[in-house]
């Protein structure tokens, strides 16, 4: 089989969301080849994943007053903040009518192998973990979301951190932090990566992209044939751009589905536990394990992505901080994990008591 | 012929009600009130189990008129998006918001309060011919569950 790769930088938000779509569309159909989309957007733009409430999410005042533009993605997940240092990628596949909902699990590992290859190549560690997240030792690097279109086919969306300015990204996410210090920028530090830290070295993201395009090649099985969109598919893009990806029916839509953030705090043996969450609705979308008490950071980072996008239900989440905490329990130096479970099912408790419109993710940036 | 169907994947045991018709490709259940002639839609948990929970679900208007296989809403799970398909043609007469506003309810309750629409049909016996019946239930169970075992999801 043949992919046609199209790569393209300085891309505005509404035209490459577009172009997934229209494309994915029509990949279902027949009507457009199989595609491999590797591009960089317009810097910069905040996205939100499908149904998520953009005001709770994004610094809308803040985007506007810099020049950001927001939009919806057609695909789950958080929202992330794009421009030159991050690498999106979008692969289109045609599906099977029968496969609708099965798979939906071990499709993100097959789809994400080229990037994880990719990077694996280039000397940086990353792994599939938890089912949709690709950590470097248990810091977010790419973050992943699959649609699956009306005609069957499959739109997987990626983006891969080259670099990341995390003080501007948490301007542009809304964050319950009044005033962005240095030692929140220190925290986030520690539970996201990029590609040139993991490095040590200024990569460029053409370099990037050429290692992943050559590994989805491998991966997949196919040959990769360099393109550009048919003018059959530009006037396509165009339409569904300004029918939809620039309309404000489709960016500022809400969802029914209540956001609320809350927290609990706990003395143990060896320091204070401060757990915070966001939810939406029963999913939580984000942890945040703090406190003053020592441990391999690496390790609460990987508890805090073991919860992302799961149930908020008090036996799931007992069951996997335990999956974690049993792997690497001698890093959590002592730190009983009876207490962490207790404090962030309070957290949970506390966050479904007070329902707020208030956003709390900046400790999942790159869902 | 029981009441349920039931089956395993790892330690959860799953049930099906053999009270109503199933869609064959995409899981989504269909119940007929006698009465009213109304058929009521949900989604089934063989199709759950392998999708995981819900975060989030949208569905049409009450009022919509939906052809059987095409979109009756969306949902997103694990993030992934997708449309929900509809098992039969008809008009949405009834649109269960608990469900848009708690998708959970939909894992939780998954044949009772967890259903989405209930739906007028144009066309109930030739549609529901094409549905899985009680009858065939226990062998379409299975062979469902032989290919999610082929495809490498379940063990």
């Amino acid at each position: 089989m043949e992919l046609r790769l199209i790569t393209q930088d300085n891309v505005t938000a509404s035209f490459g969301l577009s172009a997934d779509e229209v494309i994915g569309e029509r990949v279902g159909t027949g009507a457009s080849v199989p595609t491999l989309r590797l591009y960089t957007y317009k810097s910069h733009c905040g996205l939100v994943g499908r149904f998520q409430n953009i005001q709770n999410e994004l610094r809308l005042d803040f985007c506007k007053e810099n020049n950001i533009t927001v939009n919806r993605r057609p695909t789950g997940g958080g929202a992330i903040i794009m421009g030159d240092g991050q690498l999106g990628l979008a692969l289109m596949l045609p599906g099977h009518a029968e496969d609708t909902y099965s798979r939906a699990r071990d499709l993100m590992l097959t789809l994400s192998e080229g990037i994880i290859k990719g990077l694996n190549e280039l000397g940086v560690n990353a792994q599939f973990y938890n089912k949709n997240d690709i950590l470097v030792n248990g810091r977010k690097i790419v973050g992943t979301g699959i649609h699956r279109a009306h005609s069957g086919s499959l739109l997987f969306h990626a983006s891969t951190l080259v670099d990341l300015d995390i003080k501007l990204m948490l301007q542009v996410l809304n964050t319950p932090l009044e005033k962005i210090s240095d030692k929140q920028v220190a925290a986030i530090s520690e539970r996201l990566t990029n590609v040139r830290r993991e490095l040590g070295r200024d990569i460029s993201v053409d370099e990037v992209r050429q290692a992943i395009a050559r590994n989805y090649a491998t991966t997949l099985g196919v040959e990769l044939v360099a393109g550009t969109y048919t003018a059959d598919e530009l006037q396509a893009i165009e339409k569904v751009e300004t029918e939809k990806y620039l309309s404000d029916e489709w960016i500022y839509q809400t969802s029914s589905v209540e956001d609320k953030f809350g927290g609990a705090k706990f003395k143990t043996p060896v320091g204070l536990l401060d757990i915070r969450v966001a939810l939406a609705g029963e999913t939580l979308k984000a942890a945040y394990i703090g406190g003053d008490f020592f441990a391999e950071e690496s390790a609460v980072a990987e508890m805090e992505a073991a919860l992302r996008w799961q149930s908020s239900q008090a036996e799931k989440v007992s069951a996997a901080l335990a999956k974690v905490y049993q792997r690497r329990e001698k890093d959590f130096n002592g730190l009983p994990l009876e207490a962490i479970q207790e404090t962030m099912l309070k957290a949970i408790g506390n966050a479904q008591l007070v329902e707020t419109r208030e956003n709390a993710n900046p400790y999942d940036p790159a869902a | 012929m029981s009441n349920t169907q039931e089956f395993k994947i790892g330690a959860d045991l799953y049930s099906i009600p053999a009270d109503r018709f199933y869609g064959r490709d995409n899981h989504m259940w269909a119940s007929h009130d006698n009465i009213t002639g109304n058929v009521t839609i949900g989604m089934d948990s063989l199709g759950l189990a392998s999708l995981g929970d819900l975060a989030y679900v949208s569905l049409q208007p009450v009022g919509t008129k939906v052809t059987r296989g095409e979109s009756l809403g969306t949902l997103e799970a694990a993030k992934m998006t997708g449309d929900l398909t509809s098992p039969i043609s008809g008009e949405i007469v009834e649109r269960n918001d608990l469900t848009v506003r708690n998708p959970a309810l939909v894992n939780q309750e998954t044949y009772t309060n967890g259903w989405l629409v209930v739906i007028k049909p144009s066309d109930w016996e030739n549609e529901s011919a094409q549905l899985v019946s009680v009858d065939e239930l226990p062998a379409w169970v299975d062979s469902e569950l032989t290919r999610y075992r082929q495809q490498g999801w379940i063990d």
